[in-house]
């Protein structure tokens, strides 16, 4: 006791700055969804997706505006031209390209489509078309198409391009300037249309999102603040939902309103709602025996002003992650039935109309297929990698 | 155990009459009934089909004659083809579309659940990817661009494979493919996620402290546990692929119900959309209820009184 009551005048003097910065907070303190946002970002492969996403609704914006065609624009003479194009030269500067059909267009050197051209002379019986170009007779013989359709070989020669009497081989291949897609049976520009279906897909995703949202919310909400035995009915109703496989009646509603683009979009948020309603409902029961919530209640807030402001607001992290979740859902939900032929109406065009179009040329025209489904994979690779990101940025039990 | 099953069959017959009816008044309240043309039908020849079809009945007649028919699994006539019931496209239908869904469950079993398992214990390995990748790309691709793909390159390109029909074993390969590719990369994830949890639970490390054999610990210990949470996963895969085989059959052109169903939404065949919904989901509503109570039989931690 002698010995601590000794103190050495040393200690008593001040404990220099440098100290005392270890008491410091270094790191900034940071909100829940800026720690969310700082987590996200470390995440490429949901960053990847979150760019794709951007980039998409950019396309999808304001693609269709800077494009000289517009989704409608017919021209029956451009149907059916492919995106990559074989051509053959005629003279210096002229090319041509020679459509499956054995029609001839005329193309520029780096791959622009000029016109249809016309014939000099079609001979139908022995199957050969003539045409005169700068002065040149060009003919396409297609007489060799029957026997090689016959002997089941994919690579048998089916047809013959002659300049002056000579036969010619093409030159090589030019991607379509023109049209960067294609076009379609009707000669629609099928890039404007797949942007423009990227429009319709993007919105359908979003918007059957959002009423989901609030119709989920707003029920959950009520189940689990309420509890007990409006709780309990309510989630057996729920329970029995969940057993019904639910596309049927997106089937079956979009039927009896007639299809449609706001019948997708209502019959997708009005059936797809469960799930959100579920997630609302643990998500309160939880948060709704916090204290905050019982000073709220205390300082007399009304229910509405507690659901509002304190329940749904910190149930947002789940409900986020849910919502990321279900726009790809709703997307492909959208492809499924364009595809089954109840989207949108004709001449507006979805990745699943448009995909569901391609089905009939399939075998001589695969590229009309090929772009809207590579862009319904994309968006729903997008979707799906943003939604992990979110889950694992916003569920806290991962917190670091 | 018996109390649970026979809470669940009574929730069961509940939900059933809930489709039935939401069905019934759903098909009802589309304006102009089935007989409305573009060229109007002559008054007579109106009145003659209601009578015969008894839609000049009271509505609530007719649901109770409905609910009736339900009961004694009888859907009514079909409305498109004269003389022809809902029952027999069913009875058509529904054996084909049963095999091809068959196979295409039993493809996502053998394959997806072995896939999962291979890329779990090569964790971070190029196997563990290449699964990763697979799975992750068959979530997202569509069930009609699978189906599209492989007629354009096997059976257009390649002339490997037959591109309609469903005759031989080789027809199988493409439409399962497209049935249950969706269904086949989830059950891989699924089962690699959850098999790399259980590897991490203790009574693995006693199983090896133990002295078993790798191929024990891994099959007997883990394999079992990590597999329940697949199970719970059936349901919805039924679910998945008997709306996936609107499309397959589609695409395909097999004989089944949901090609018939598809042509039924085409040709607005009312009778025949409402039974074909009303059989599609009693159908799916009971393996979703064989799923549960087989999932408490396999769980037994799972306490079925609840």
């Amino acid at each position: 006791m002698a010995e601590n009551a000794k103190i050495s005048p040393q200690q008593w003097e001040r404990v220099p700055a440098e100290k005392l910065e270890k008491e410091k907070i270094s790191r900034p303190s940071l909100t829940y969804w800026q720690d969310a946002w700082r987590r996200l970002k470390k995440n490429h492969l949901s960053m990847l997706g979150l760019v794709a996403i951007i980039l998409l609704t950019i396309l999808a914006i304001f693609g269709p505006m800077m494009s000289q065609f517009d989704y409608s624009d017919q021209d029956l003479t451009m149907s059916n031209l492919p995106s990559k194009l074989e051509y053959y030269q005629v003279s210096e500067d002229s090319y041509i390209y020679l459509h499956k059909e054995y029609r001839l267009y005329s193309l520029t050197k780096k791959g622009e489509v000029l016109e249809k051209l016309p014939e000099a002379k079609n001979d139908m019986i022995n199957k050969f078309r003539s045409y005169e170009i700068d002065g040149k007779e060009v003919v396409v013989d297609y007489s060799f198409a029957a026997a090689a359709i016959k002997s089941g070989d994919p690579n048998a020669k089916k047809f013959e391009i002659r300049i002056d009497g000579e036969a010619v081989q093409p030159m090589g291949k030019v991607w379509n300037k023109t049209y960067i897609f294609g076009t379609d049976h009707l000669g629609r520009d099928l890039y404007v249309r797949v942007l423009y279906g990227a429009r319709i897909s993007l919105l359908v995703g979003l918007i059957a999102t959002v009423i989901q949202f609030f119709i989920g919310v707003t029920y959950g909400g009520i189940s689990g603040y309420t509890g007990g035995r409006v709780d309990n009915i309510m989630m057996r109703i729920v329970d029995i939902i969940a057993t019904i496989p639910l596309l049927l009646y997106v089937i079956l509603l979009m039927v009896v309103m007639g299809a449609g683009l706001k019948t997708i979009i209502i019959a997708l948020g009005s059936v797809y709602w469960v799930t959100m309603a579920r997630i609302v409902r643990g998500q309160v029961l939880s948060i709704k025996e916090q204290e905050y919530v019982l000073a709220a209640r205390t300082i007399g807030a009304s229910t509405w002003r507690i659901m509002a402001r304190h329940l749904i607001p910190n149930a947002m992290g789940s409900i986020i992650v849910a919502l990321a979740m279900n726009i790809p859902s709703a997307i492909f939900t959208e492809a499924f039935l364009s595809f089954i032929g109840l989207g949108v109406s004709a001449p507006m065009a979805s990745w699943g109309t448009l995909a569901n179009d391609a089905l009939g040329g399939l075998r001589t025209y695969a590229y009309q297929l090929f772009y809207p489904s590579i862009f319904i994979a994309v968006t729903v690779l997008a979707f799906n990698f943003l939604g992990d990101g979110l889950r694992d940025a916003l569920d806290p039990r991962l917190r670091k | 155990m018996g109390k649970y099953v026979v809470r669940r069959i009574i929730a069961m017959i509940i939900t059933l009459w809930f489709v039935c009816t939401i069905t019934f008044f759903l098909m009802h309240s589309i304006p102009g009934g089935p007989f409305t043309r573009e060229k109007e039908l002559p008054e007579a020849v109106l009145q003659a089909l209601n009578e015969k079809y008894h839609l000049n009945d009271p509505l609530w007649k007719q649901y109770v004659d409905y609910m009736k028919g339900i009961v004694v699994f009888d859907l009514g006539p079909s409305f498109s083809r004269p003389g022809a019931t809902v029952n027999q496209f069913i009875e058509d239908g529904f054996p084909v579309s049963a095999k091809l869904g068959g196979v295409s469950v039993l493809a996502v079993i053998i394959l997806g659940i072995p896939l999962g398992i291979i890329s779990a214990l090569k964790q971070n390995r190029w196997e563990d990817y290449v699964v990763t990748v697979l799975a992750t790309v068959g979530v997202a691709v569509p069930g009609f661009v699978i189906g599209t793909t492989v007629i354009y390159i096997f059976s257009a390109k390649l002339g490997w494979l037959p591109a309609y029909g469903l005759t031989s074993w080789k027809h199988y390969i493409g439409p399962v493919l497209a049935l249950s590719g969706f269904s086949l990369a989830f059950v891989a994830r699924l089962t690699r996620s959850s098999m790399l949890e259980v590897l991490q639970q203790d009574y693995i490390r006693t199983a090896r402290a133990k002295g078993l054999a790798e191929g024990v610990v891994i099959y007997k210990h883990a394999l079992k546990n990590a597999l329940i949470p697949v199970i719970t996963y059936m349901g919805p895969m039924i679910a998945a692929i008997m709306t996936g085989s609107f499309v397959t059959e589609k695409i395909f052109a097999i004989p089944g119900m949901g090609k018939y169903f598809v042509e039924a939404v085409g040709n607005r065949d009312y009778t025949l959309i409402m039974g074909a919904t009303v059989f599609y989901a009693a159908f799916s509503i009971v393996m979703i209820f064989i799923v549960d109570i087989l999932y408490g039989v396999i769980d037994p931690r799972i306490k079925l009184e609840d």
